[in-house]
């Protein structure tokens, strides 16, 4: 029968490898050694506290101090690693409900969007026939109403604004079947940077490349990380000020490969980090951003197999990180297999 | 292996150069003058690729992206951009393009977009198929 061990995957690139290590049963399986020591080696030291007392007991009492000193390493290395299994825990929990909150929002939108679109088409049919009824009674009295076409244009403005919002719910539930190519990463990175150099430099910010030369192909699908590289440097953009300085950087690390968007921009308060993942979160001023950009990114990274993080503080700039596994239908027989 | 392609762009001299260039490459393309047009040609017959200009009198670039993305969903749109719209290239990304392509547009670049852009049309295809 093969050891546990032997059957283990790659830590952390799966699921159930993940939830092992955050619940403790992996701790227990790969360290039950170190384990039974910390728990066991006090004690016995004790105890041998205890005989050499019968011996001396001036070297009993060092003994003691020693042995008292040995317990509290042992406890405290302990107690590092019960919060660090916590701290894995809470990680992988918030990272499911995030998934999993964002899975509803998505569907509850597109429903509504669905809903609404049809209203919305009426709207704009009828305005356009009381605009065209309109134009034909101007003609015959030769009254002026200016006002009521006026009117009527700025329904038509704001249904189509309407339009605009429903049209991007709906693209934002839609699912969509990641098809993997094989490709390259510096590439596909610098390409996106392309786009967005122009704009940048309106704004004086320097968009620098971080590219090894020897970064190895990733099989992903290219189109959506385009969206998502492209998204994360024009959010970066908008947060620098005149003068600020981006950096999109890539790395690979074992069987992941992580991209990185750095910016030195205004940063973001604790008390938004925690949300800016959800859909219609903004803090642009109404009108200027759907707030559908960052969770967007989230849910083509999660179709991809992979994740996105940010870290932030304020006045720090922001940093947000992708890390995708270089294969992953690879990790996806692993993850079945374990 | 024959990829279907449909260049679409105002200018003719553009137009007829990359023909040309494709033609050479034994790579018949078909062309498009507006995008109008193109949605003609596409409602007609299946294309693989469909190289798209953004800047276009009439109905422009990305109204026509979103036409094709609607209509034609397995079909892959690189579009080309110029450094006058470059704004309209990002746009063009989060409307499902494949890629895009600064204008002038270095012929070799293009090419090889173009094969991996078909290459991933075929790959969903594939999925689609054995999907349902």
């Amino acid at each position: 029968m093969p050891s546990p061990a032997s059957r283990e995957a790659e830590p952390g690139t799966n699921a159930p490898g993940i939830l092992a290590r955050a619940t403790g049963a992996r701790v227990w399986r790969d360290h039950s050694l170190l384990l039974w020591a910390h728990f066991l080696v006090p004690p016995v030291l004790a105890a041998l506290v205890v005989a050499a007392a019968l011996a001396s007991p001036e070297l009993a009492g060092i003994l003691a101090g020693a042995v008292l000193a040995i317990a509290a390493v042992s406890a405290r290395s302990l107690l590092t690693r019960l919060s660090k299994a916590e701290e894995a825990g809470l990680a992988l929990n918030n990272q499911l409900i995030q998934s999993q909150k964002l899975a509803a929002i998505g569907e509850l939108s597109a429903g509504l969007a669905h809903e609404i679109n049809n209203p919305i088409a009426i709207i704009a049919q009828e305005a356009e026939w009381a605009a065209h009824l309109v134009g034909e009674a101007g003609q015959r009295t030769g009254e002026a109403f200016d006002e009521v076409k006026d009117s009527l244009r700025e329904i038509r403005a704001q249904v189509d604004r309407c339009k605009n919002i429903t049209h991007k719910l709906l693209d934002f539930a839609r699912k969509r079947e990641p098809v993997l190519q094989e490709i390259d990463v510096a590439r596909l990175i610098d390409d996106m940077a392309r786009l967005v150099d122009k704009e940048a430099s309106y704004k004086n910010v320097t968009l620098v490349r971080t590219l090894p030369p020897d970064l190895p192909k990733l099989r992903t699908d290219a189109p959506l990380l385009r969206q998502v590289v492209l998204n994360l440097m024009t959010n970066a953009l908008h947060a620098v000020d005149t003068g600020g300085r981006i950096e999109a950087s890539a790395r690979a690390d074992g069987e992941v490969l992580e991209i990185a968007i750095r910016d030195n921009g205004c940063g973001i308060p604790p008390e938004n980090i925690d949300k800016i993942f959800n859909p219609f979160f903004t803090t642009k001023p109404p009108g200027q951003g759907t707030g559908l950009g960052l969770s967007m990114c989230h849910n083509l990274v999660d179709g991809m197999k992979g994740q996105i993080c940010v870290e932030s503080a304020v006045g720090r700039g922001a940093t947000f990180t992708v890390r995708l596994p270089r294969n992953p239908e690879q990790n996806l027989a692993d993850g079945g297999r374990t | 292996m024959d990829i279907k392609i449909l260049l679409v762009d105002d200018e003719s001299d553009f137009v007829e150069t990359m023909a040309k260039r494709f033609g050479i490459r034994k790579m018949p393309i078909d062309t498009a003058r507006s995008g109008q047009e193109a949605l003609e040609l596409l409602a007609a017959q299946d294309y693989d690729v469909v190289i798209l200009d953004v800047r276009m009198p009439g109905m422009d670039g990305l109204e026509t992206l979103r036409e094709i993305r609607e209509k034609n969903p397995l079909t892959e749109v690189i579009m080309l951009t110029g450094h006058a719209s470059l704004e309209a290239g990002m746009q063009g990304m989060n409307l499902g393009a494949y890629d895009y392509i600064l204008k002038p547009a270095d012929f070799d670049e293009l090419l090889d977009k173009v094969r991996t852009a078909f290459e991933r049309k075929e790959l969903n295809a594939k999925s689609r198929k054995q999907g349902g």
